[in-house]
C-alpha cells in the first residue's frame, strides 16, 4: 500500500503562488481576498440565578441589535466585518462576573457590554480595565461604576443620582402641577444595595423639598406576604408611596395595596421594578392602573424604538428595559468601531470617549461621555394609563398626560 | 517521601504563574486556592473535631466587613486588616463556640446554630450603617503593593498560595499534636473523651476559634481581591455551602483533601460551563449532578480513593 504524501512540495507551492497572482490582476479581488476577520465582542449578563430574568432579556437585546448590524453588512470601515457576540453567564455573582471577563480576554474580546448589576459591573470593568478593554455598561446605576477612575468603562444610562434628582425633580413638577396634594410620603424597600441606597437617598433627599416622610419600612428578599405592611400602609395614611424593589416583590406588593383597597395620591417609584413592566400591566391590570415609575425608558417618538418592540414582542418576549438599553449599547459600540476602522481596544476607548452617537432608541440626545458616564443619558417618568406605559415627564418625550392624583382603582 | 513529593509540589506551585500565562487560569487557581485555605480552615472544626457547621460564612463576612471597615473608615493598612480579620474571625469563633459548646449542643443542633449565626449576621450587616448596610462596602481602588492591589493578578496568587500553605500547615501541625489527637478523639466518641479526661470544651473551642480565624483571614482576601463586599456576599448561605463542600468531596479530617476538593469542585464547575455551552443554567445541572455522583461513590472523598488506590497498588506490589 502506498501512501500519499500531504507535504506540499515546492513547485506546488510556487504554482499555487503564481496561479493566485493571475486571479488577482485578472480582477476577481473582492471574490477571492477573505472575509474581513469578525470583531468578538463580549455579551456579559448574568442569565442564570436570582437576576436571570433581567440578564436574559438584556443578552437578547443585544444579540438582536448584533443580528441587524451584521445584516446590514456589519462594520462599513473595516471591510463588514461582523459582530461575533461570545456570550458569557455571571451567574448572578460578582466573583464569577470577573472570571469571565478573564476568559473573554483571552478569547480576544474587542469590548465587552453589561453586566445589568451594579454589584457584578463593579468587578468586571476592574478585571477589564487590567486588561485595557473597553467595558460598555448597560444599566448598572451604581455612582461608584464610573467614579473610580477607570478609562475603559462607559456607562450608557444614567446614574443613581440622576435617576434620583431626575425623579424628584419630575415628582415635584407633577405635585405642583396639580396644586401640591401630596406632602407626606412612605418608602418601602428592598433589604439589598439597590433599596437600601434608595431609601437613603429618598430620607436625605425628599425632606428638602418640603415632603415629611412618615416611614421607612425595608423587607427581605424575597417576601411573599406583603399584607402587613400594607396595613401598615393603611394605618399610616401617605399621601405618596414610594416601593425600592425587585420584580416579584413589586408586583405582590401592589397586588396587596389593591386587595386592602388602599388608594394614596400616588404610587412613585424610581427604578421600580415593575412599574415599567409590560409584563406586569398585562398580568395585573388593576394593580398597575396610574403606577408611576422614574426609570429608563425609551422614547417612544423614535421609530426604531417601536419597531423594535415589535420584533421584541414577536419573539413572545416582554420589551423591558433591559432589552432596549442593551441594544442601543451594541450600536454605541458599532458606532465606536466604524469610527475606530480597527478592533484595537485602545481605539475604541478612544472612539468612546469621543463618542456622539444620536441613533438609539433612548431619550437622551447624542452620547457625551465624562469620566465614562454619559451625560446625555436620562430617566423619564412613566405612568400605566389605559392598560400601557405612557412617558409623562419630561414633557419633550411624553406620550400621555399624567393622572393625578390617582382615582380609585376597582378589581 | 511525603516530604519530597511536598517540596516539589510547592516549587510547581511557585513556578505555575510563570508556566500556564494565562489571567483566566490564574484567577481559577486563586479561586481554588483561596477555597482550599478555607475548607481547611472548616476541616479542623468539621473534619477533625466532627462538629459540623453550617455556617462558616458567619467568620467569612466578619473578616470581609472587619477589614474592610478598618480600611475604609480607620485608614488601617489592607496588609495589617489581614490580622485584624484574623482576630475578628477568631473572636465570633470564640462567641458561637462558648455559647454552643456550653449548652452541650451537637451534631445537626450545632449545624443549625452556626446556620442561625450567620443569619443574624447577615441582617445585621443589612441594617448597621457602619456596614453600609445592603448597600455594601467599596474598597477604594488604589492599586500598589503597600494596599495589598496588585496590577497584575500574580501578586493575588502568591498571597493566596501563602493562605492556602498557612491553612494546610495548620491541619499537618493539628495532626501531629495534642490538640489533633483529642479533636479526634470527641469526633470519634465524645462522650468516651470526656471520660478519659479530655476537656471537651476547650478543645472544640479552640478548634472553632483557629477555624474561625483561617476563614475571617479569606474572607480579607476576598475583600481585597474584589474590592466590594455586601451582606449577600458576606454571610449569605453560598459562602458556607462552597466551604462545606470542599473538605466534604475532598477528604474529611485530611491535609491535602480540602486543596484536591477545591480543584476538584471549581475545575467541575469550569468543565462544565465548557461541555454545555452558552445554554443558561444547564452548567449548574451538570455541575450538581456530577456532586451528586461524587458523593454517592467517593463517600470518603477523594482522599478515600487515593488511599484505597495506593493500598490496592501496594497489594499487587506485594503480591
Amino acid at each position: 500500500m502506498t501512501k500519499k504524501s500531504n507535504r506540499l512540495s515546492r513547485r506546488h507551492v510556487l504554482a499555487g503562488a503564481a496561479a493566485g497572482a493571475a486571479v488577482s490582476s485578472f480582477g476577481f479581488p473582492a471574490v477571492l481576498r477573505a472575509q474581513a476577520a469578525s470583531i468578538k465582542v463580549g455579551i456579559l449578563h448574568p442569565v442564570t440565578g436570582p437576576l436571570s430574568y433581567s440578564g436574559t432579556q438584556s443578552r437578547v437585546g443585544a444579540q438582536m441589535a448584533i443580528e441587524e448590524i451584521n445584516a446590514a453588512g456589519g462594520i462599513k470601515s473595516m471591510g463588514g466585518a461582523k459582530i461575533e457576540a461570545l456570550l458569557a453567564d455571571a451567574q448572578s455573582r460578582p466573583d464569577v462576573g470577573a472570571a469571565e471577563v478573564e476568559k473573554l480576554n483571552e478569547a480576544g474580546v474587542a469590548a465587552i457590554i453589561g453586566p445589568y448589576a451594579s454589584g457584578i459591573a463593579l468587578a468586571t470593568t476592574q478585571a477589564a480595565a487590567r486588561h485595557g478593554i473597553p467595558h460598555i455598561v448597560d444599566v448598572a446605576v451604581v455612582d461608584q461604576v464610573v467614579t473610580r477612575g477607570l478609562t475603559n468603562t462607559f456607562r450608557f444610562g444614567p446614574g443613581l443620582k440622576k435617576t434620583v434628582d431626575t425623579a424628584i425633580e419630575n415628582l415635584i413638577k407633577i405635585n405642583d402641577g396639580a396644586g401640591k396634594p401630596a406632602r407626606t410620603v412612605m418608602i418601602v424597600h428592598e433589604e439589598s444595595a439597590f433599596g437600601s441606597g434608595m431609601a437613603t437617598t429618598l430620607n436625605s433627599e425628599l425632606p428638602k423639598h418640603g415632603f415629611e416622610i412618615l416611614e421607612t419600612i425595608k423587607h427581605a428578599n424575597p417576601t411573599r406576604d406583603f399584607s402587613n405592611i400594607a396595613l401598615r400602609v393603611q394605618a399610616r395614611k401617605p399621601d405618596l408611596l414610594i416601593p425600592a424593589n425587585y420584580y416579584n416583590e413589586y408586583v405582590l406588593f401592589a397586588r396587596a395595596l389593591q386587595q386592602q383597597r388602599i388608594v394614596p395620591k400616588a404610587i412613585y417609584s424610581i427604578l421600580g421594578g415593575g412599574a415599567s413592566s409590560y409584563k406586569f400591566v398585562k398580568e395585573f391590570p388593576q394593580a398597575a392602573s396610574y403606577v408611576m415609575d422614574c426609570n429608563h425608558w425609551f422614547d417612544p417618538r423614535k421609530a426604531a424604538a417601536l419597531v423594535l418592540k415589535e420584533k421584541t414582542e414577536k419573539r413572545d418576549l416582554f420589551y423591558t428595559y433591559e432589552v432596549f438599553m442593551n441594544y442601543s449599547c451594541v450600536y454605541l459600540l458599532a458606532d465606536a468601531l466604524e469610527r475606530a476602522g480597527r478592533a484595537d481596544r485602545a481605539a475604541i476607548i478612544a472612539a468612546l470617549a469621543s463618542s456622539t452617537f444620536d441613533k438609539h432608541v433612548m431619550p437622551y440626545g447624542p452620547t457625551r461621555f465624562v469620566n465614562g458616564q454619559n451625560e446625555g443619558a436620562q430617566p423619564v417618568t412613566t405612568q400605566v394609563l389605559d392598560k400601557d406605559i405612557k412617558v409623562i415627564y419630561p414633557l419633550a418625550f411624553a406620550s400621555g398626560n399624567a393622572v393625578y392624583p390617582m382615582p380609585e382603582r376597582r378589581g | 517521601m511525603a516530604r519530597l513529593g511536598i517540596a516539589g509540589g510547592m516549587i510547581v506551585a511557585l513556578a505555575v504563574p510563570y508556566l500556564i500565562r494565562s489571567d483566566f487560569w490564574l484567577g481559577f487557581l486563586i479561586t481554588v486556592l483561596l477555597f482550599a485555605a478555607m475548607g481547611m480552615a472548616w476541616n479542623v472544626l468539621g473534619g477533625y473535631a466532627g462538629q459540623f457547621s453550617f455556617g462558616h460564612a458567619a467568620f467569612f463576612g466578619t473578616g470581609a466587613y472587619a477589614s474592610a471597615i478598618l480600611h475604609i473608615g480607620f485608614g488601617l493598612n489592607p496588609w495589617l486588616g489581614l490580622a485584624a480579620a484574623a482576630v475578628a474571625g477568631g473572636l465570633v469563633g470564640l462567641v458561637i463556640g462558648t455559647l454552643s459548646f456550653r449548652y452541650g449542643l451537637r451534631g445537626s443542633y450545632f449545624a443549625l446554630i452556626t446556620l442561625a449565626f450567620a443569619e443574624v449576621l447577615r441582617i445585621l450587616a443589612n441594617t448597621a450603617e457602619f456596614t453600609g448596610g445592603g448597600v455594601g462596602l467599596y474598597v477604594p481602588l488604589k492599586v500598589g503593593v503597600a494596599n495589598l492591589q496588585f496590577e497584575s493578578k500574580l501578586g493575588y496568587y502568591y498571597v493566596a498560595l501563602g493562605f492556602t500553605v498557612l491553612s494546610l500547615g495548620v491541619g499537618w501541625a493539628l495532626e501531629r499534636s495534642r490538640l489533633g489527637a483529642r479533636l479526634m478523639a470527641i469526633r470519634e466518641n465524645e462522650d468516651a473523651a470526656r471520660a478519659l479526661g479530655v476537656d471537651t470544651f476547650m478543645c472544640k473551642l479552640q478548634a472553632i476559634v483557629i477555624s474561625g480565624a483561617l476563614t475571617g483571614l479569606g474572607g480579607a482576601f476576598y475583600t481585597q481581591y474584589y474590592l466590594y463586599i455586601d451582606p449577600g456576599i458576606a454571610y449569605g448561605p453560598g459562602v458556607s455551602v462552597e466551604i462545606l463542600l470542599v473538605p466534604i468531596i475532598g477528604g474529611l479530617g485530611t491535609v491535602f483533601g480540602p486543596l484536591l476538593g477545591s480543584a476538584v469542585l471549581h475545575g467541575a464547575g469550569e468543565l462544565a460551563r465548557r461541555l454545555v455551552g452558552d445554554a443558561p443554567g444547564l452548567s449548574l445541572i451538570f455541575y450538581g449532578a456530577l456532586l451528586v455522583i461524587m458523593v454517592r461513590f467517593l463517600p470518603e472523598g477523594l482522599m478515600g480513593l487515593v488511599w484505597r488506590l495506593s493500598r490496592r497498588r501496594e497489594r499487587a506490589a506485594n503480591a
